[in-house]
Formats: structure tokens, C-alpha cells, sequence
């Protein structure tokens, strides 16, 4: 069977990365890992692998500084995988530009789901993608012509709730922090009173929502921001 | 007596401060100023005598030891001697009666300071008596939380760590059934300790000093909606029935907090209530106030805990000491968590089961 791709683990907790080293070859990726942050950044550059699952509390610096090392050459998808569970640092890492933020412990059957999907993130982002529709389960969203469809219905979105749920569709499957929503939706400019972004979402939610209780297409990262259901 | 030969009484008594010095100048310069004005209006050696004496009572009271007020009495005497009587600015000590004086002010002045100093000591005992008591107070509550976190830890700790020990022991003779069911008991008692852990970390985001959250607004429904999602990735057999509020109503809220809250409850209400009927989770707004309820379809609480249910003593105060979830610490967390808020917890029986509820207080009502 073809090696799927290379995955660089950057942990200072042997058996952390040991396990997680052991599982990624159980499931034919190919990966390194590395204790220190400095060394990390060095094999980002000289094995371009095509993912970094990345520790926040490194020895000899700390993992937001290889983010923000990382992200000035390269786009590739960086999953931060971390024990610290403060928003701030969450929003911290995804707005600095990290694909998703794993608190610690993690079970290997949700880290191999996350791993999956920043990686067609990773392989999405340079392509252009064919047809310009987005579907997951019933909800049908065509960019092009602007139009929402849940069970095939047409459903009335206001400019701003279009522009949010396109927003979320374009990121699917990964969270989108309330900052980045609001700046992508009303500019940069608008104050970082997020209340008027929490109206619209429950607006969107009961209209595109069977049951908002629960919620199938967008879910919430209390505290952090939302995040859309992955396409099928 | 002990406490005269005790080095710091005598310090405190007798010592000689700036701030000691200062303010019985500043009064007896005012007194000899005031003294002065009614020398000038109306001539009368008696009433000044009583004026240095009302100066001879407030001294004490803004200074402290013994030393000012004797100072002072002496200071006084001798102005009145010097400034107030005939012959003026010269001094006359064989004026009749004088002794008198002299002795009279004196022991005004230290029975004035010996009853203030007396009075000061005695509040301050008192408020360090107080502080005393609050501070066992807490270590109380910390002890008893120690205690029912350690005894919540060591179970799981011990199925672990049996488990890996006997299975390294014994693995020639074990099964490959029996392995994989000891492997899966060792994750389940680790999920356990790990859902512990984020209970006791979620007590670290209170501020230890103020007992107060950083609070945002934010929307009921989304925080109702999350812990429900979240319990179910834990316990995917819970069986929730949610209704959100009809209107969109933000509060404001350390939104882990409360989220850790419901999942506690939900958690709670799923482990003793041992019912096949959905439990229900609802809010309902009452001015700016809301409040969230769990109610479950159970055995219901025995009424003799309904009220030290919250207190975190549940599991090691009864009988069943050893029952493996104990839901001391997680109900006790609810209460700390809700009470940083600023708000209240309940729990009372309802015909068909037990409901906890609690409130959180609405913007205008924020303290």
C-alpha cells in the first residue's frame, strides 16, 4: 500500500508521542517526531511534511512562536494539540493561524478524524475546487448562486446570515474563532461586541436547524467560535 | 504580671512615634489657639482648664501607648501655668492649689489612654478571632474537598493500576478475551480520572481572593446545547430531552463554568436516578434571570440530603461510602461555581423523580 503522508510530531512527552507515532503507522502515514520546537520548526522546512501535529509546551520555546515561525513561509495545515484548555490559548493558536486545537487527552479514533480532515484542507487549498457547491447531510449551500437548501428546500438567509454560513462552509470542519467571523463579515473595524454575531447565529440555527437543540450542521466552541459540519 | 515584662507590650505603650508626636502637637497647638481667642474674649483660668482637659481625653484616642498623653498633661499644666494664669508668660508654682491641678490632669490623661488602648486591643482581638474563624472555615471546606478527591481518585487509581500490574504478571495466562476486557476497564477508569481532573480545574478559574468569575454574555441556548453535545460523546446511552428557550436571552457567564455545571448534573441525574425515561433539560427566563433545570424521572434524593447534598460530604458521610461515582465533589463544584456567579442551586423531589435547578442572575442585576 502507497505511504499516505508524512506527519511531523513536535511533543516533548515521549509517550505521547510515542503512541500517537504508533498509530499514525498503524495507519500508513509516515512520521517523525521531534522533543524540541526549534528543531521542529528545522524539519518543517527540510521535509515539508504535510502536517504538524504541534505541542504547546515545549521545552525550549513556546509552540505559538513555531506557529507564527511556520506560518510565515508555509500554509500547511498545523494541528495544535495541547493540555492547556484556557479560550484564550485556543483562539490564540487558531487565529495565529493553526488549523484546529485538540485539548489533551485525546482518544486515537478523533485524533485520525481530525487528522483526515486538515489534511484535505491541506491538499484542498491549493486546488481549485470543480463545482462550486458545499453539502453536508441535508444542507446544500451553492456558492455561486448564493443559494441555502436544507432537505432540498430553499431557505431565506439574510445577507449577513449568508455571509456567515458561507464563511463557516468555506472552513469546514474547523473552527472559525467569533473574531474571525466578524471581521470577515462586517470588516475590520467593527467592534468586538459579539452579540450581534450570537443574534444572527441563533437566527441561523432555527432556520436551518430541524431541531436546534441539536444541532447537526453548525456546532459551537464555547468561548472560542463555531465551526461547520464537514462536506460529505 | 506576664504580659509588663513582655518586651512588645512594653514597646507598644511606651514608645515614642512621629505620628504620636505629631498629633499631640497639632491638638495642643489647637487648644492653646482656642484657649488664647477665649483668654482674649473674656478672662476665666477655669474654663481653660477644661478645654486642655477635653484635649487630655481626645489624645489618646488618636494616638497610641501611654507616652502622649502624659506628655501632653504635663504640656498642658504648664501652659495653663505659664500663658493662662497671673503673672502671664512667667511661670508660678506656688499658685494655691496647683499640686491639685497637676495631679488631676495627669490621671485624666492616663486613665483616658489606659481605657483607649484597652478598647483598641479588644477590637482587635476581636477581629483577628473573626479572621481566625473564617480561615478554618475554609480550610474546612478545602479539607473536606481533599478528602472527598482523594478517595474519588484512589478507586479508579487502584483498578488501573491492578489491572496493568496483573496483566503484566500474568499476560502467558491470561485470555485474549480477558486482556482486552482488562485493557477496556483500564481506559474507562482513566476517562473517569480524567473527567475528575477537568472538574477540579474547572474550581481553578475561580479567582481564589474574590470567589468571582470572569464573566461574558453569552447565549443560554448555545451553552444548553454544547454540555448536552458533550455529555453524549462521554455517555453515549444518556438520554437528553432539551427544550431551549423560546426567546434569545445572552447572560452573562463564565461559559465553561456553567457548562461544566449541566454536565455535572445531567451526568449526576444519569448515573442515580437508574431510569429509562429521558431526563429533561430546560430553561425558563423570569425577568433578567434565568434558570436552568435538570429533571429526571428516578428514585429521587433521600429528603434527609436534600440540603447537604451540595456540600461535598455526600459520599463520605453515608453509607454508601464506596460506591464507585460518588457525586460528592461534582455536586459541590456546581455549588462553588453557581455561587461565584452570584447566583443559587436547589434540589428538591418532584413526584416521579429529583430536579436540581439553579439561577443565574441577568445584566442588570450584576453585582
Amino acid at each position: 500500500m502507497k505511504t499516505k503522508a508524512t506527519i511531523l510530531i513536535i511533543e516533548d512527552e515521549e509517550n505521547i508521542a510515542d503512541f500517537i507515532e504508533t498509530s499514525l503507522r498503524a495507519q500508513n502515514y509516515k512520521a517523525v517526531s521531534t522533543r524540541m520546537g526549534k528543531e521542529g520548526i528545522a524539519l518543517a522546512a527540510s521535509l515539508c511534511p504535510d502536517l504538524i501535529l504541534l505541542d504547546l509546551g515545549l521545552p525550549d520555546l513556546d509552540g505559538m512562536e513555531v506557529i507564527r515561525k511556520v506560518r510565515e513561509w508555509s500554509g500547511m495545515p498545523v494541528i495544535v494539540l495541547s493540555a492547556r484548555n484556557q479560550e484564550k490559548e485556543k483562539v490564540e493558536a487558531l487565529d495565529l493561524g493553526a488549523d484546529d486545537y485538540i485539548t489533551k487527552p485525546v482518544g486515537t479514533s478523533e485524533l485520525m478524524a481530525r487528522i483526515r480532515t486538515a489534511l484535505r484542507h491541506g491538499a484542498a487549498a491549493g486546488t481549485q475546487k470543480s463545482e462550486n457547491v458545499f453539502i453536508t447531510g441535508g444542507l446544500q449551500l451553492d456558492f455561486g448562486k448564493r443559494i441555502v437548501k436544507v432537505n432540498a428546500e430553499e431557505v431565506h438567509l439574510t445577507q449577513v446570515e449568508y455571509k456567515i454560513v458561507a464563511f463557516l462552509a468555506a472552513n469546514a470542519g474547523r473552527v472559525v474563532t467569533y473574531d474571525a467571523i466578524i471581521s470577515h463579515v462586517w470588516g475590520p473595524y467593527m467592534d468586538d461586541n459579539n452579540r450581534i454575531l450570537r443574534v444572527n447565529m441563533a437566527n441561523i440555527r432555527r432556520k436551518l436547524e430541524n431541531n436546534p437543540a441539536e444541532p447537526r450542521y453548525i456546532y459551537t466552541e464555547i468561548g472560542v467560535g463555531y465551526r461547520m459540519a464537514e462536506e460529505e | 504580671m506576664g504580659k509588663f515584662c513582655s518586651r512588645s507590650w512594653w514597646r507598644e505603650k511606651w514608645e515614642i512615634t512621629w505620628k504620636n508626636t505629631l498629633v499631640t502637637a497639632a491638638i495642643l497647638t489647637g487648644v492653646t489657639v482656642v484657649a488664647w481667642l477665649y483668654h482674649m474674649l473674656s478672662a476665666g483660668t477655669v474654663n481653660i482648664v477644661m478645654f486642655y482637659t477635653v484635649a487630655l481625653i481626645f489624645i489618646p484616642r488618636f494616638t497610641r501607648g501611654y507616652v502622649p498623653g502624659i506628655v501632653a498633661a504635663m504640656v498642658s499644666v504648664g501652659c495653663v501655668n505659664y500663658l493662662f494664669t497671673y503673672p502671664y508668660f512667667s511661670w508660678d508654682f506656688s499658685m494655691k492649689g496647683y499640686p491639685v491641678t497637676f495631679f488631676c490632669m495627669l490621671v485624666i490623661a492616663i486613665a483616658v489612654s489606659a481605657v483607649t488602648s484597652y478598647t483598641k486591643q479588644q477590637s482587635g482581638i476581636l477581629a483577628s478571632q473573626e479572621k481566625k474563624l473564617m480561615e478554618a472555615e475554609k480550610e474546612k471546606m478545602r479539607a473536606n474537598l481533599l478528602r472527598a478527591v482523594s478517595h474519588d481518585l484512589r478507586t479508579p487509581l487502584t483498578g488501573i493500576i491492578g489491572a496493568s500490574s496483573s496483566y503484566l504478571e500474568n499476560e502467558s495466562l491470561l485470555s485474549e478475551e480477558k486482556k482486552r476486557e482488562m485493557v477496556r476497564r483500564i481506559g474507562e477508569d482513566a476517562n473517569w480520572l480524567l473527567n475528575m481532573v477537568e472538574n477540579l480545574l474547572t474550581v481553578t478559574r475561580i479567582r481564589n481572593d474574590s470567589a468571582s468569575v470572569s464573566k461574558s454574555l453569552e447565549p443560554v441556548e448555545e451553552v444548553m446545547v454544547e454540555a448536552v453535545r458533550r455529555l453524549r460523546e462521554r455517555i453515549p446511552e444518556a438520554k437528553v430531552k432539551v427544550s431551549l428557550p423560546d426567546e434569545f436571552i445572552m447572560i452573562p457567564m463564565d461559559a465553561m463554568l456553567i457548562e461544566q455545571v449541566l454536565i455535572n448534573l445531567m451526568e449526576n441525574a444519569f448515573y442515580h436516578a437508574r431510569s429509562s425515561r429521558p431526563m429533561e433539560l430546560y430553561a425558563a427566563v423570569n425577568g433578567t434571570a434565568v434558570t436552568f433545570y435538570v429533571k429526571d424521572y428516578g428514585e429521587g434524593i433521600a429528603p434527609d440530603r436534600l440540603e447537604s447534598i451540595f456540600d461535598g460530604e455526600a459520599t463520605t458521610g453515608s453509607g454508601e461510602a464506596d460506591s464507585y461515582r460518588g457525586m460528592g465533589i461534582g455536586l459541590s463544584i456546581c455549588k462553588t461555581i453557581i455561587a461565584a456567579h452570584g447566583g443559587e442551586i436547589r434540589a428538591h423531589n418532584h413526584e416521579e423523580g429529583a430536579e436540581i435547578y439553579f439561577t443565574l442572575p441577568g445584566e442588570q442585576e450584576k453585582r
